[in-house]
């Protein structure tokens, strides 16, 4: 099972966004690469901040994975929270675009398209719900 | 007299320097016995603020008042006094209401032509504009020592905790605790706070707002958002204070602070730029307020007050107390962050 967030993660993401019928609907005419950036928390053992990485394109992903901050400042859009936040998201407990009002995940990006495309968010969150994962925090 | 001047970038010297004298009747002399480097004086050290060579550096001073003009009614020579470190006229708009920051003839001792070029106060002496108002009369109870962070950064400090507001059932957050910071965490247990997170990844700094009252938050070692959460069922900070002046610390108060609370930036901005979700802040009713520059005048009888009260104390900000004459060397313990207060006794 991936760790998150390593990039073994990100990859096992991958296939499952490129195999969801859901996904490949609702983000027929998305243009645009997403950062994610996940920050350190080095008192539950993750260290140092991950940037992860998906170039989206017409309701498929084109590749991804972890990769270094000026590649993922780069991208059209990027997404930040603390791992905590991120592990909520992963596990149901927290629904972006809630978090994103409250100021619990940031956005940099034109906020008003992501929010357009609310069915296509709606199921990378689920997706990322469906990846094995393994919880540094809790090895 | 002798004087700290900025020689070039990166240079500071002690010179002979001529003497102020009485220019205008509403002018003081002081003789100074303490005065300080302030992190906004290495912006001159460093070349980011325009000023001249040869020109006297600093703003923070106490001293004896030596002479007085012909108009000058509120001090005497011989009076114990601090002096401002910024002057403004006590008689525009502005000034009479008390925003004195914001005044039409507003000057900073020492910062160049953006401060009027005034000569500053790291020196055996300093002239004093408009003396009746920026002269505050120091009482017995009080030290020099300690009365010279009345005429800035205590006062500052008092001035962010006003601005903002903690109720006792409230939680703050200070994010920076350099002289500012540190100062504003004891102004805000002075002023009825209960709760104080103290956010730096300097270990002294830590220290120093720890034994103040502040919980304290290595953002190295812990994310400073969740600490905050874990500490408010998930909710954020009341009030967050950003003491730094860097975008990067004020996205943290962003990241800190709950829906509905506030934001007082007292950290100083020049030509920064960041970006503002609208709609975030706006679903999240943030309150956020810049201090600008402390108008001293309107808050620092009080902070006396409380400094002679012993509600306040400064004193452990201080790392460093050098003679003028080793000025050079305080600028470099205190730009290489090895000093967190230099004071500078001529």
């Amino acid at each position: 099972m991936p760790t998150f967030p390593t990039d073994g993660w990100f990859q096992s993401f991958i296939e499952l966004i490129n195999r969801s019928a859901e996904y490949r609907a609702a983000a027929a005419d998305w243009e645009g690469d997403i950062a994610f950036l996940v920050q350190a928390e080095p008192d539950i053992r993750v260290p140092d901040d991950v940037w992860g990485y998906l170039d989206l394109w017409h309701g498929a992903c084109r590749g991804g994975g972890v990769v270094d901050a000026g590649t993922g400042e780069r991208a059209a859009y990027v997404l930040s929270a603390p791992y905590t936040r991120w592990k909520d998201i992963l596990l149901g407990e927290l629904d972006p675009i809630k978090g994103m009002m409250q100021g619990k995940l940031k956005v940099r990006g034109d906020l008003p398209t992501i929010v357009r495309y609310v069915r296509a968010a709606n199921e990378l969150v689920r997706l990322t719900g469906e990846v094995d994962t393994v919880f540094p925090d809790e090895g | 007299m002798r004087a700290v001047v900025f020689a070039d970038v990166g240079r500071v010297e002690v010179a002979d320097v001529a003497a102020p004298v009485i220019e205008r009747p509403t002018d003081a002399i002081v003789r100074v016995t303490r005065t300080a480097i302030c992190g906004s004086d290495l912006h001159f050290l460093h070349g980011k603020a325009p000023i001249e060579r040869g020109s006297v550096l600093g703003h923070e001073a106490v001293g004896v008042v030596e002479s007085i003009g012909g108009d000058v009614t509120g001090v005497r020579p011989g009076d114990r006094v601090v002096v401002s470190f910024h002057i403004a006229c006590g008689s525009c708009w502005f000034c009479r209401r008390g925003e004195t920051a914001l005044c039409e003839d507003h000057a900073i001792l020492g910062a160049g032509p953006f401060g009027g070029d005034l000569p500053g106060a790291q020196a055996e002496r300093v002239r004093v504009p408009f003396a009746d108002t920026n002269l505050l009369a120091i009482p017995d109870a009080v030290d020099d020592e300690r009365a010279l962070f009345v005429g800035d950064v205590l006062t500052t400090g008092v001035y962010a905790a006003t601005l903002a507001a903690v109720r006792p059932d409230e939680t703050a957050a200070v994010v920076g605790l350099g002289p500012v910071g540190s100062c504003t965490v004891q102004a805000l247990f002075a002023l009825g706070a209960k709760t104080v997170f103290g956010i730096d990844v300097d270990p002294a700094r830590r220290m120093v707002a720890q034994a103040a009252g502040a919980i304290p938050v290595d953002a190295a070692r812990v994310n400073p958002q969740m600490i905050l959460a874990r500490a408010t069922d998930d909710r954020g900070a009341d009030v967050v204070i950003e003491a730094v002046g860097t975008p990067a610390a004020y996205e943290t108060c962003v990241d800190l602070v709950r829906r509905g609370g506030r934001i007082v930036v007292v950290g100083m901005f020049a030509g920064e730029v960041t970006e503002l979700q609208l709609g975030v802040y706006w679903a999240r009713a943030l309150e956020v307020r810049f201090a600008g520059l402390c108008p001293t005048h309107a808050y620092w009888q009080r902070t006396m007050t409380l400094l002679a009260e012993d509600r306040l104390d400064p004193s452990p900000i201080v790392s460093h107390r050098l003679s003028l004459e080793e000025a050079a060397r305080g600028y470099e313990l205190f730009d290489r962050r090895i000093a967190t207060k230099v004071l500078l006794a001529p």
